[in-house]
């Protein structure tokens, strides 16, 4: 090798050993700021899971404010329909959003209405909101809940026609829901008094319903709808015309 | 002068850890697993949507406890795109990368325009996988465990085969941004890069969803 080649030998190697001194020191720098980035991101998660294990059960959804309860629903959050003696009973957990509640209302909304009038059954409605976030934030199934809960205080003879209406009108899963007007008007074409409707917005019983709906949680439901027919869960086709009368007739008819 | 050489090229080489994730079995072994879990992922989708098409109130009640309420992913139009269950992509496309990654463990090299081919798909196929994840996080409002695992999965594979692809030249990019991409490899800011990213979904999915997961 000329003394030419080997100065160019050694040039080559020390522009190699900068290089890989270079590449080096950027990898310790990149593990530096990485492990950072990395260790505040994990402690960030962390922190994220503790503090919704050890923050108050109500949930994100939960309303701020004071419980106020509507008139005319029994403290365990009941809405009576029919006659007090009628000899079924009939409980109903639902959300407005819940689009299978949708699907049982269609089903049965007709027939309860008959076993309502003729006084074989009792329908008891429990609102629940579990699904706010099926609304893109607007929070349908409270809202929603809240209106039905103004009307049960204010107008209570329309809370039934309400409630189908608001059935009827449902909106997708997934949707923002209902607007507050729209609501209103479902009120208003359901016989509900102006006044009453206006109080939609105050929320008055937003509180009311997350409560009602952590005791649903609470008592062991496992999801809407949920039909209680004389204090045993109903386990039948709800989505289907039939099944729902008959085991309503029959628990009639064996009193 | 090659042996010292050869040390100069090791003390480069870095830590064991550096050379361990550097080397060519934890490349496709990674990749590997992560298309066998993508594929797993599918299958039992596949299977429920099956399921669900025979019988569609199977699951119409509205799960409280559970995240997945009625909404369920499953009943929701994003999950049938194309006009059949999107599992059924991931039976169709996830056993190429699994054969893709044993071929190479076994030694197999294959050409320059294949594995850019690949890399085409692949990335089409990421795209996907995080539409969905941001329909189900925010339209959907409903989380699936077994869509989590897809797109946990696909990142991975994504991220072996780009690593792969920059490693040996097979993207056709011009030379400065080849070589640029191989310095970032080598410091390790791809891993950096991926691990920060798959902590930024998991601390949005605990931030949006942490009440019913653990609450």
């Amino acid at each position: 090798m000329s003394k030419q080649g080997r100065i160019r030998t050694q040039q080559l190697r020390e522009a190699q050993r900068i290089a890989q001194a270079q590449q080096a020191r950027r990898r310790r720098l990149v593990t530096a700021v990485g492990a950072v980035v990395i260790l505040g991101l994990v402690a960030a998660i962390v922190f994220a899971v503790v503090s919704t294990v050890t923050g108050d059960d109500d949930g994100p959804q939960a309303a701020s404010g004071d419980v106020v309860a509507p008139a005319n629903i029994d403290p365990s959050g009941s809405f009576a329909v029919g006659q007090d003696d009628a000899p079924v009973t009939v409980e109903i957990y639902y959300d407005y959003m819940c689009p299978a509640c949708g699907a049982f209302e269609a089903a049965n909304s007709g027939e309860l209405d008959r076993l309502v009038a003729d006084g074989t059954a009792r329908i008891e409605l429990r609102p629940i909101s579990f699904l706010d976030e099926q609304s893109r934030g607007t929070r349908y199934s409270t809202r929603a809940a809240n209106a039905f809960a103004t009307v049960v205080h204010g107008a209570p003879e329309q809370a039934w026609a309400f409630h189908t209406a608001l059935y009827e009108n449902q909106p997708d899963e997934g949707t923002e829901g209902l607007s507050d007007d729209e609501i209103a008007a479902i009120a208003r074409d359901a016989g509900v008094p102006d006044d009453v409707v206006e109080r939609f917005g105050e929320g008055t019983y937003e509180p009311w319903t997350a409560s009602v709906t952590q005791k649903a949680f609470d008592s062991g439901i496992q999801g809407t709808p949920t039909v209680v027919v004389d204090g045993e869960q109903f386990q039948g086709d709800v989505y289907t015309v039939g099944p729902l009368t008959e085991a309503i007739e029959s628990a009639a008819a064996s009193q | 002068m090659t042996g010292e050489l050869g040390t100069d090229e090791e003390l480069a080489e870095g830590s064991r850890l550096h050379r361990l994730r550097h080397s060519r079995a934890t490349v496709w072994v990674t990749m590997l697993v992560a298309s066998v879990a993508s594929l797993v992922a599918s299958f039992v989708l596949s299977i429920d949507a099956l399921r669900l098409a025979e019988d569609p109130s199977a699951d119409l009640g509205c799960n409280i406890n559970a995240v997945i309420s009625c909404g369920t992913v499953a009943n929701s139009w994003q999950s049938s795109l194309l006009g059949f269950p999107n599992a059924f992509l991931g039976l169709i496309t996830e056993p190429v990368v699994i054969t893709l990654a044993v071929a190479s463990l076994a030694g197999i090299r294959f050409p320059r325009w294949f594995m850019l081919a690949a890399q085409v798909v692949y990335t089409v196929g990421l795209a996907f996988a995080y539409w969905l994840f941001y329909e189900a996080m925010f339209d959907i409002g409903a989380l699936c465990p077994w869509c989590l695992l897809v797109t946990l999965a696909t990142t991975l594979v994504f991220f072996e085969m780009t690593y792969v692809n920059i490693r040996d030249a097979n993207l056709y990019l011009p030379r400065r941004v080849q070589a640029g991409l191989v310095a970032m490899v080598r410091s390790n800011l791809d891993l950096v890069l991926v691990v920060a990213w798959i902590l930024v979904l998991v601390l949005a999915v605990v931030l949006k969803y942490g009440e019913a997961l653990f609450a």
